[in-house]
């Protein structure tokens, strides 16, 4: 047994660290907000020259062909600076669907302009009345001589406005069974047929509705199988949702970092406050929802790295870490007091993107009705 | 990266002859014995010996002590399969109290006395820390030692003390300096349990436990039986304090009673509807799921330390910490799902799960308190682990 990091990782992760402090202050976070692209074209270059972009594509189509547990260590040093922009789009949700259901002649066409820095891709899922559910998907693909015809809306979708391609979820057929009848197509992100409307989220980052107006695809821009998109969508999903816990618990260990350095600074009554014992017990309790989240994720990161099932364990590491960074994130908030709750306080900034990280890729309740699943099919005994 | 406490062939042997040994030996009794402290009887005596001629309970311990060689991590197997079939680990103070201390700073002729009989399960030893001014805060005991010729004289009492009504011997920690410096006072005793001068009076706990007071008077304790050097009892305690937390707390218990609950939803029907199929029932299961894999995570970080040669510090406090907290939670979700019947006790009719939530319940009011408070590992923990000021 052995849980610390390999070298390589190590390395990453100091690499990581380093660039993205000089590179990524909370100041260009709160810019971007603001900014219309949400993100700047240096910054985004940057990674690419480091290869970022292309950390888990295999060399033959160009990338860096490292694994999944080198992704999460990348995303939670993302996490701990709030990297604001298109790379979880496209380096997450794009590749890794294109990894999933791509063809060999889609793989080589699209990954490698991935890894460098050429395209942004983006994944369109969710829908007014559906949440990561196949069932309730709604937004249609039907198929004519020259291709398909895609119609419908989709919500929340991450930085369609700078996309290159839009991954879009579209029904193509009332299926059997509850996950059958979805079909992945490759959109382009710039046709007039496609518009988008930015929503305004707690957060600012930018997320979309995406009106599919009539939009034709040729055959060739099938994502994998015809009908049977949902399997590949479902493991985006579940490792999305993994990525994700890191970029939170890389945001939290940044919020007790800075929460624990104002506990020595801050006095009050004669004293520092972290002399007090119930902001010691506020401390310890971020500290030990972190380590939850922490070990929870890369283990789950491990499973998913080594190829070993990982459905429940990716499950209950999302139903945990919405639940404990919610914790960490407002004990943060309580132990910095007043301050903290000026909007100019980087806790604001942590706050916000708490909101929505909680929400995507799968709420607590969401999760949790995952692993009852197993736990009534298979028993509470076994592993994944 | 490797999440695995097992990665070779041979400790993979080693696991299924524990499991093994297990399946035929440990009977639902001892199980009750040990979990319950209502008495540890004969039977789990027997199975203790038992343990003991296996080597399992010398595991790590030098051979001409009466240990069986044998690697840390073939420790950390046997609890993990102690704790998987719902055993508890015998005798634990002998186990992971007296016995390391007494390998690591006892005198040769008290490791030759001692540590052989502890391996071979034959002994046990009753903890003798706490009086009543003397909870979290040990350094205020008042127990009082006094030497004349080969003798140490002994007076004072010990609370909350359990197993002493049938140990053989009591780890004692007494005042052999009261006025010197604060962490220089205690030292380490082994006695004899039923030396005169002794006298044992049962208290009986909300959790169904029998523990003791345990008065001295003018008790004569053999000069051979002081631990190591004088006044050194209180580093002592503390170097032993870390590795019993993690040893006890082995969150592998926790699953198969999950999934009794899973069954008992499978099997159980209420207000007309089946609880397997109520989706509040499942959210609640699951939650605990979620609760138990975390605690496994942090505790297997703590043990992946421990087998690196580090010594968990503070990890092995979040361990106890996470794990008592969880198992009030296991018991109050139980109790929720059981609704009615989790008020039953094991002796009524209508019991389900033979009553173990009730038991699970009421016992575990303690685990937050005794072994480390929450409150004073939580003090600890931020003091160690962050460095934050003291008051």
């Amino acid at each position: 047994m052995d849980i610390k990091f390999s070298e390589e990782q190590q390395i990453l992760r100091d690499s990581a660290r380093r660039f993205l402090e000089k590179n990524c202050p909370s100041s260009l976070v709160r810019e971007m907000v603001k900014d219309e692209k949400g993100f700047t074209e240096e910054l985004w270059m940057g990674m690419a020259e480091l290869g970022w972009m292309g950390l888990i594509i295999p060399e033959k189509y160009e990338g860096i062909g490292m694994g999944f547990l080198e992704l999460t260590v990348l995303l939670e040093e993302m996490g701990r600076v709030m990297l604001p922009g298109p790379f979880f789009s496209t380096a997450v949700l794009g590749v890794l669907t294109f990894l999933e259901a791509g063809n060999e002649d889609q793989k080589k066409t699209y990954l490698p302009k991935i890894a460098n820095g050429e395209l942004k891709v983006t994944l369109a899922l969710n829908e007014a009345e559906s949440s990561y559910d196949p069932g309730s998907i709604a937004v249609s693909a039907r198929e004519d001589s020259d291709g398909y015809v895609i119609d419908g809306a989709k919500l929340f979708v991450p930085d369609a406005h700078v996309a290159d391609y839009i991954l879009c979820a579209a029904r193509t057929s009332e299926g059997s069974g509850l996950e059958e009848g979805i079909t992945i197509f490759i959109i382009d992100g710039k046709d007039p047929s496609v518009s988008t409307k930015l929503l305004k989220t707690v957060a600012g980052d930018k997320q979309f509705k995406v009106v599919f107006n009539g939009v034709r695809v040729p055959k060739e821009n099938v994502l994998g199988k015809i009908n049977q998109g949902w399997p590949a969508i479902w493991t985006v999903i579940q490792k999305s949702a993994v990525l994700k816990c890191a970029e939170m618990f890389g945001s939290g260990q940044r919020i007790l970092d800075m929460t624990v350095a104002y506990t020595k600074e801050r006095e009050q009554f004669g004293q520092r406050i972290g002399a007090f014992q119930a902001v010691q017990h506020h401390c310890t309790n971020m500290l030990v929802d972190l380590e939850g989240c922490r070990w929870v994720t890369y283990k789950t990161a491990w499973m998913i790295h080594e190829g070993m099932p990982y459905e429940k364990q990716a499950s209950m590491a999302k139903a945990w870490c919405n639940q404990s960074y919610r914790r960490v994130v407002a004990l943060g908030h309580q132990v910095h007091g007043g301050i903290g709750y000026m909007e100019e306080h980087d806790m604001s900034l942590y706050f916000r993107r708490a909101r929505v990280a909680e929400v995507v890729f799968g709420s607590a309740d969401y999760h949790r009705k995952v692993v009852a699943d197993h736990l009534f099919t298979y028993g509470a005994l076994t592993q994944a | 990266m490797n999440f695995n406490l097992i990665t070779t062939p041979e400790e993979e042997a080693f696991r299924q002859e524990v499991s093994d040994f297990l399946d035929v030996e440990l009977t639902d009794e001892i199980r009750r014995q040990h979990g319950l402290d209502k008495g540890i009887g004969p039977e789990a005596r027997e199975f203790n010996r038992k343990l003991g001629s296996k080597g399992w309970l010398g595991l790590g311990w030098p051979e001409e002590y009466g240990g069986s060689g044998g690697s840390l991590t073939h420790e950390v197997i046997l609890i993990q399969e102690l704790a998987r079939h719902e055993a508890y680990i015998p005798n634990t103070v002998a186990r992971y109290m007296a016995g390391p201390t007494i390998l690591h700073f006892g005198s040769e002729d008290m490791k030759k006395e001692f540590l052989p009989r502890i391996a071979r399960g034959e002994i046990e030893f009753g903890l003798g820390y706490t009086e009543p001014p003397a909870g979290s805060d040990l350094m205020a005991m008042q127990m009082r030692v006094v030497e004349e010729g080969d003798f140490f004289i002994i007076n004072g009492m010990k609370t909350f003390n359990t197993a002493s009504h049938y140990a053989d011997y009591h780890w004692l920690a007494a005042k052999t300096n009261p006025t010197g410096p604060r962490h220089q006072q205690i030292s380490l005793f082994v006695v004899d349990q039923r030396a005169p001068g002794i006298e044992i009076r049962p208290l009986h706990t909300l959790g169904g436990e029998r523990t003791n007071e345990v008065y001295y008077d003018n008790v004569k304790v053999p000069k051979n039986r002081l631990v190591g050097e004088k006044n050194r009892g209180f580093f002592y305690m503390v170097h032993a304090l870390n590795y019993e937390r993690l040893a006890l707390h082995q969150i592998e218990r926790y699953l198969p009673i999950l999934n009794r609950l899973v069954n008992y939803a499978k099997e159980t029907r209420r207000n007309g509807v089946l609880l397997a199929d109520d989706p509040l029932v499942r959210n609640k299961l699951a939650q605990l799921a979620v609760e138990m894999e975390v605690c496994k995570c942090i505790e297997y970080k703590a043990l992946a330390m421990l087998l690196d040669g580090s010594i968990p510090d503070y990890e092995a406090g979040i361990v106890k910490l996470i794990g008592s907290e969880l198992r009030q939670r296991i018991g109050y979700t139980g109790m929720e799902i059981l609704d009615h019947f989790g008020i039953l006790e094991e002796d009524s009719d209508l019991a389900p799960l033979k009553g173990e939530i009730a038991w699970i319940c009421l016992g575990s009011v303690l685990d937050t308190i005794g072994g480390g408070s929450s409150e004073i590992i939580r003090n600890i923990t931020a003091m160690r682990a962050l460095e934050l000021p003291r008051h």
